[in-house]
Parts: C-alpha cells; structure tokens; sequence
C-alpha cells in the first residue's frame, strides 16, 4: 500500500506542470500551490506540537510553522501587492488529499512511533517539495518577484530538509 | 554586555548614514580610536562574515535578509538578540573582551563568533 507521502509525489510525478486538464501550470496556480505546501506543513507541525513530548521533533515543529508563516505571510505581501489571486488546481488538491490522509495516520500514532512517523514524513516532504520548487516552479514562474520569493523560499526550505534528516537520524528510527 | 536594541531597516539605514558621513570628515592616518561597528549579514542560512574580530566597545549588527527569523544568541546565554524578522536588525555592544561563539535558535546549525579584543593601553 502506497504511503500517502509517496502517493504525494506520484501526485507530483503524474501531475507535474499540469494542473488542469493538460493545461500548463501558470504563476498564479503555482503561487497557490506553493501556499498550500506551506500551510499543510504548518498543520502537521500542530500536530506535531499536541502528539509529541520529544524536544527535537517539537522544536523542528516550532521552526516549521515560525519559518512556514514567514514565507506565507511575504507570499500574502506579493499576492496583495500585485493585486491577484492564486488559483486552486489539481496538484494543490493532491496535496491537500494526501497530507489529511497523512494526519490520519499520525494521530493514530503516539511515542517514538510517532515521532519517527512524523520525521520521516518531513523528510519526504520537503525532499518533494524541494525538488518541485527547484525543477518545475522555479524554471516555469514568470513574474519576477514571485521566482525571487520562490528562490528565497527554497533556502529555508533545503535547510529544513537539512534539519530534517538529522532529526531523523536522531531519533534512530527503524528503516 | 550592553543591552540589545532592535531596530528597523530603516532606523539602521539612519545610523549607517551617520557613520558615512563621518568618514567624509578629515581624519587621521590611523583609524580613530573609537568604538566602530561591524555588520553581520544573516543570508542563505548562515552567518556572514561567520567570525568578526572587534575591540571591546566596539558593536555588532546583525541584518536578517532571509525570509525566515534568525536570532544571534550566545552560546553561554550571555547575550542574544529577539527573533529578527525578514529585514529587521539588532546591535549588541561588546564590552568585555573574549571569545563569544553563538547560533541560531531556531536553526542551531548557523554559528557564528565574536572574537573582542581588549582596549588598547593608551
């Protein structure tokens, strides 16, 4: 059975640039997917903070929605200040689909198993979300200042990956 | 350790302009021998310069330009600045000399020094 991180990058494998019936993704489809990346990672560190007693995985949760809405908040600043509205699409959908299937999984979850669970999970994420923001979105933005926000973003978004896998390697789960 | 201040780009853009226009007055062949201040940039993640050497009286500012909030915190808590949001900056005065390593709370792999150097004698 596909694990709803692997089923978000086979979303993201299938779906690629084509949010709408083969349609190439534009900038404000993936402004909004960009956001919604951001807010799911936000809720599962919720989560994160109201499961788990372990210090590393609550202070990574911590940094998560700190770091998470400080990109969405300058995200909120460009979509204001260029007076437009990001536009829902298959691939935010999917994202959306997957990371509830996700919750539902961890809050089954308590202990080291969740933790593990919760840290690998990040692990994937971000590894998907990064390699999506770097390889596709990036490359395919055309307003300026939403790549250079993209291109901000991918910082902390690799240092969270980065963060990440120590995290996991900390928690000494089990492959 | 003198207090923290945080202040806004702009009220830093302020004091740099009064430390440029001092460097218009005449002056000495030798750097005076007044406190100076030395900035730190906070981008991509880490600490730029990641080691500054000063004298003691001498003040360290650090400028977040990542999206996401940094701190410069010490790491024996003897100083520390508040969460620095995108842009935002905070000074700290060295007033007693030594060697101070420091990090990002939030990000505990970005570390930093500050190595202070007393006064010279006369």
């Amino acid at each position: 059975m596909k694990t709803p991180t692997l089923a978000l990058a086979i979303a993201v494998a299938t779906l690629g640039l084509t949010a709408e019936a083969g349609e190439p993704m534009n900038d404000l489809e993936i402004a909004h997917t960009a956001y919604t990346a951001g807010g799911l990672d936000i809720r599962y560190a919720h989560l994160a903070l109201g499961i788990s007693e372990n210090d590393a995985v609550r202070a990574f949760a911590q940094t998560m929605i700190r770091d998470h809405t400080a990109v969405n908040d300058a995200a909120g600043a460009l979509i204001a200040e260029l007076n437009v509205t990001p536009q829902d699409n298959d691939l935010s959908r999917a994202l959306v689909e997957g990371a509830a299937a996700k919750r539902a999984e961890l809050m089954a979850l308590s202990g080291a198993a969740f933790d593990c669970a919760y840290a690998t999970n990040e692990l994937g994420y971000h590894q998907i979300v990064n390699k999506t923001v770097a390889e596709e979105f990036i490359p395919a933005v055309t307003v300026a200042p939403l790549k250079t926000l993209l291109q901000d973003a991918l910082v902390t978004f690799r240092a969270h990956e980065t963060h990440a896998e120590h995290m996991v390697a900390g928690l000494e789960c089990a492959s | 350790m003198r207090q923290l201040t945080r202040l806004s780009r702009r009220r830093f853009g302020q004091g740099l302009s009064a430390s440029v226009a001092l460097t218009d007055l005449p002056r000495p062949a030798a750097a005076h021998d007044g406190p100076h201040t030395f900035e730190v940039r906070v981008s991509g993640f880490a600490f730029v310069p990641q080691r500054v050497e000063i004298a003691v009286g001498d003040t360290v500012v650090w400028i977040n330009e990542d999206i996401a909030p940094h701190t410069a915190t010490a790491r024996d808590r003897s100083w520390e600045t508040d969460a620095l949001d995108a842009e935002a900056s905070a000074r700290v005065v060295f007033e007693t000399p030594g060697e101070f390593e420091y990090f990002c709370v939030f990000h505990p792999h970005m570390t930093g020094t500050v190595f202070v150097r007393p006064k010279r004698a006369g």
